[in-house]
């Protein structure tokens, strides 16, 4: 029964992987035509006319062409995995779906891993490898939950409940057959919702809940019946309920209303046996024979083992009923031998126990077989049990693990990322800080050199003013003390030469006029030495007078300076004067190296409280417009921009140059 | 021709200066029998002013004065020079002749000088001779004034523009002369700093300069005998 539904829920997927491939056929455009080719010739493998080997041909070279051209089509590899399946090639299966699993892990592919392990389930459940089907039911099934293919969900789900429940691990089965139904009513999918509830029910009859288990039945059955799907005997299970109940009329209407449904052969002869077993418990032997040897002839051509099995055990009980013992004793013995190749430990079970009543004798060798057996099946039972536990646990723990490892993953992106981002925040700090460091550095010793320009200047000043200071010192020495004493002596002489001779006089005369003429000479150098009728423009002027003759010596130019002496230069601050002093030192620098100059003017003017200089010459100029300013000129703006003041360059190639700046004039005591 | 006795009052501080005019006024002596002189010398304000006072109180006559320009500056302060000195002989004993002895020869201060004091004589030590300051002296007794030819040629130079320069042009070109700054003219002259530099426009049109330079306003200015 659970095979053969396994088999049709995938060839419904198969509905749905067409529907899928659409999706796939637009985004890879460029395999399009092969992945139509693979396609067909999977839908050509589904040929029931062609021969096995012919299928097979086809498939494996579907599943070699999506191989060898690196196809990225895990979903194709798991179909035709399946259908390899489909044709019991149960080695190429194997391959192919392990490949598909590979590919699809390779590529992340969710919904394809999750189809690959639904075929391993599907292959271990036919094996009755219930464990390993288990488990790739479990993985299976976490995969479409995460697509959200609620539908495969379900089904994957259902497949595990269905083992927990061979295990007769009820309680775990039915806490699963719950969630499956829940997933199925959101689903709206009745059929499957009736093969739930049929399942949920034959657990509830497993452990003896036969009201139970008739409400969840009669409730598969009203969903079954909103589909139009072939029966596949919920009635039965109906009657077989009735029957454990002893309601034999019940059961009995309800085998017949089986009986004469559409029903598959397999089904039909497990009906015919259920109904004749149920006609033996009732004491109605008549025809029953018949029924059952029906049932195990039906059963024997379709080699259905498990049926035959229950069909033997069944004749035992009939053949016991008629106190055949031998007869009974043959078809027991037959069941036990048929329960021990299948491994059916319930049916074993009832074999051992017929056996023991059968033959008193040897009863204690079959209570005691029986006693070991049931308690192995227990505890194989209990290992399965906690085995599926454990799988779904380590499952939960790998999910949780994943959780953890990608909670981290971002913990540990976010923190490097904060990490890079404060250290490059660092970086540029401290960048900033060296830079401004060096700017500081830069300003302070600028500051250091103007000021000691400055020192320098006002020593200068100082000296200049001493010398003035001596001179006039000196010019006054020599004017009032010096020339009085002479004059004095030199009067005094002329009278003392009236009384001379006459000759000698003459003499005399001519020393008192030379003395006259040492008098007028000591007057004039007195006069030039205290000829500086402005201290104050002879400081600064007289620097800048000289660094301009200085420099025209380097660049062998005629100089010319002039000034208007309404500037007060003393009370000019020493930082201005300082940077115009640069600033002219800068421009001369200039003129001597570009212009090529034959004379240079400069000019200081005062007008409008502003303070004019002009510095011009006739060298070859350079075009104002055009071409990177150069240091120097940077330089002289720097400067001008501390004064606040402004610069104009005027040139014309081959013209000569001049340049006009212009800074506030403010004098510290203004009157 | 009757004996005439000349009262005179030498004032100089160099000693040796004193004897020399002591000397002129003894070959006068010699030379003409009539005339005698009695010579007094003081070498600063405060002793010059001593006998100055004496005159006065006594209702002396004191006829003639010998007058350097540069004394010492008297104690309490206020007689600064021999111009200063010059004002209080005017005022005390306004007969009395003053010669003006100096070694300036810068004209602004002649100029001033003559124009405050207005002495009778004017000597210019540079280019005195003894012949020229026996001259001098009688010159001043009999027919002042005597002026030196130095003072002469200042003189002749100034008619021509007198009319042109006023006391204050003078006073602002000797002051830039001397080295005040521009900023302090103002306070010395009395007079608003666009008003100055409107003068200073008016003296360069006067002296046909082109330049806006003040030294060769000054220089120009010395040139022409106004400083």
């Amino acid at each position: 029964m659970s095979s053969t539904k396994q088999i049709t829920i995938r060839h419904l997927l198969s509905i749905k992987f067409v529907l899928l491939l659409f999706a796939t056929h637009y985004s890879r455009s460029q395999n399009q035509i092969t992945i139509d080719t693979i396609d067909s010739w999977i839908s050509q493998s589904r040929n029931k006319k062609f021969t096995l080997d012919k299928r097979r041909y086809i498939l494996l070279k579907s599943a070699n062409h999506v191989i060898n051209n690196n196809l990225e089509v895990p979903l194709k590899l798991s179909t035709i995995a399946y259908e390899l399946y489909n044709i019991k090639d149960s080695v190429n299966f194997f391959k192919v779906n392990n490949k598909s699993l590979e590919l699809a892990n390779n590529l992340k592919d969710n919904y394809a891993i999750a189809d690959s392990h639904w075929n391993f389930a599907t292959y271990y459940v036919n094996k009755e490898l219930n464990d390993k089907a288990y488990y790739h039911f479990n993985k299976s099934y976490n995969y479409f939950l995460k697509t959200n293919n609620l539908n495969e969900a379900a089904q994957t789900l259902f497949g595990m409940a269905r083992i927990r429940g061979i295990y007769r691990d009820y309680a775990g089965s039915e806490s699963l057959n719950i969630e499956v139904i829940k997933l199925y009513k959101t689903l709206n999918d009745y059929k499957r919702l009736a093969s739930s509830y049929n399942h949920l029910a034959r657990l509830q009859k497993d452990i003896k809940e036969y009201d139970k288990a008739l409400v969840y039945y009669n409730k598969a059955l009203s969903y079954f019946k909103k589909t139009n799907a072939r029966p596949y005997g919920i009635e039965n299970n109906i009657a077989n309920i009735y029957l454990k109940k002893g309601n034999y009329d019940k059961a009995l209407s309800y085998y017949n209303i089986d009986l004469k449904q559409n029903i598959t052969r397999i089904h039909f002869a497990r009906v015919l046996n259920n109904k004749a077993y149920c006609k033996l418990l009732k004491g109605d032997t008549i025809d029953i024979k018949n029924l059952f040897f029906n049932s195990l002839r039906i059963r024997d051509s379709i080699k259905n083992k498990e049926g035959i099995l229950s069909s033997k055990l069944n004749i035992s009980d009939y053949f016991l009923f008629k106190n055949d013992t031998a007869r009974a004793i043959e078809f027991a013995k037959e069941a036990n031998d048929l329960a021990k190749e299948l491994k059916n430990g319930r049916d074993y079970l009832a074999s051992l126990q017929q056996l023991a009543n059968l033959q008193p004798k040897q009863s204690k060798k079959y209570l005691d077989r029986y006693i070991q057996f049931n308690d192995s099946l227990i505890s194989e039972e209990r290992r399965a049990q906690n085995k599926f536990t454990r799988i779904e646990f380590e499952t939960d723990e790998h999910i949780e693990q994943n959780k953890q490892l990608s909670q981290q993953r971002i913990w540990i992106f976010a923190g490097s990322l904060a990490i890079l981002l404060i250290s490059t925040l660092l970086y540029f700090l401290r960048v900033q800080k060296v830079q401004n460091e060096k700017l500081q550095l830069e300003a302070e010793q600028q500051k250091a050199n103007e000021e000691v320009y400055v020192l320098t200047l006002k020593q200068q000043a100082k000296l200049e003013e001493e010398r003035v200071n001596e001179r006039n010192r000196i010019s006054a020495e020599l004017h009032d003390g010096i020339l009085g004493k002479l004059f004095g002596t030199r009067v005094s002489l002329g009278f003392l030469g009236m009384q001379m001779q006459p000759d000698t006089q003459e003499q005399h005369q001519t020393f008192l006029d030379e003395l006259q003429n040492i008098e007028k000479e000591i007057r004039e150098v007195s006069h030039r030495l205290s000829e500086n009728f402005d201290d104050a423009t002879v400081n600064f002027t007289t620097i800048i007078e000289q660094l301009l003759k200085d420099k025209s010596v380097i660049g062998n130019f005629k100089h010319n300076f002039s000034h208007d002496t309404n500037i007060s230069w003393k009370s000019i601050d020493e930082v201005t004067k300082a940077n115009v002093y640069r600033i002219i030192q800068e421009s001369l620098q200039n003129i001597i190296k570009h212009a090529k100059a034959k004379s240079v003017t400069l000019d200081f003017g005062l007008k409008n409280q502003k303070l004019f200089i002009t510095i011009s010459d006739d060298g070859v100029g350079f075009d104002t417009k055009k071409g990177k300013k150069g240091i120097g000129i940077k330089n002289i703006k720097t400067r001008v921009d501390k004064l606040s003041g402004s610069v104009d360059f005027l040139s014309k190639i081959d013209h000569g140059t001049t340049l006009t700046i212009i800074i506030p004039y403010s004098p510290k005591n203004a009157a | 021709m009757q004996h005439k006795k000349y009262n005179a009052l030498l004032i100089d501080d160099h000693p040796l200066i004193a004897e020399a005019y002591k000397s002129a006024f003894k070959f006068i002596e010699n030379r003409n029998e009539a005339i005698s002189f009695n010579i007094l010398t003081a070498t600063d304000c405060d002793s010059a002013c001593e006998i100055l006072n004496d005159y006065a109180n006594n209702n002396d006559h004191l006829e003639i004065v010998f007058l350097d320009m540069r004394l010492p500056p008297s104690k309490d302060g206020t007689l600064l020079s021999g111009e200063d000195l010059g004002l209080r002989i005017n005022d005390l004993l306004p007969e009395t002749k003053i010669i003006v002895s100096t070694t300036f020869n810068d004209n602004y201060r002649v100029h001033s000088i003559l124009k405050n004091l207005n002495p009778e004589g004017f000597l210019v030590k540079n280019d005195l001779t003894p012949n020229e300051l026996v001259q001098a002296i009688e010159e001043v007794l009999e027919d002042p004034p005597y002026y030196s030819k130095t003072v002469m040629k200042l003189l002749r130079n100034q008619v021509s523009s007198d009319l042109l320069l006023d006391d204050i042009d003078r006073k602002i070109l000797y002051e830039i002369s001397v080295g005040t700054k521009t900023k302090d003219l103002p306070q010395i002259v009395h007079l608003s700093m666009p008003a100055i530099e409107k003068r200073k426009r008016q003296l360069r049109k006067i002296f046909a300069l082109n330049s806006t330079d003040d030294r060769e306003l000054i220089l120009t200015a010395k040139d022409k005998g106004f400083i």
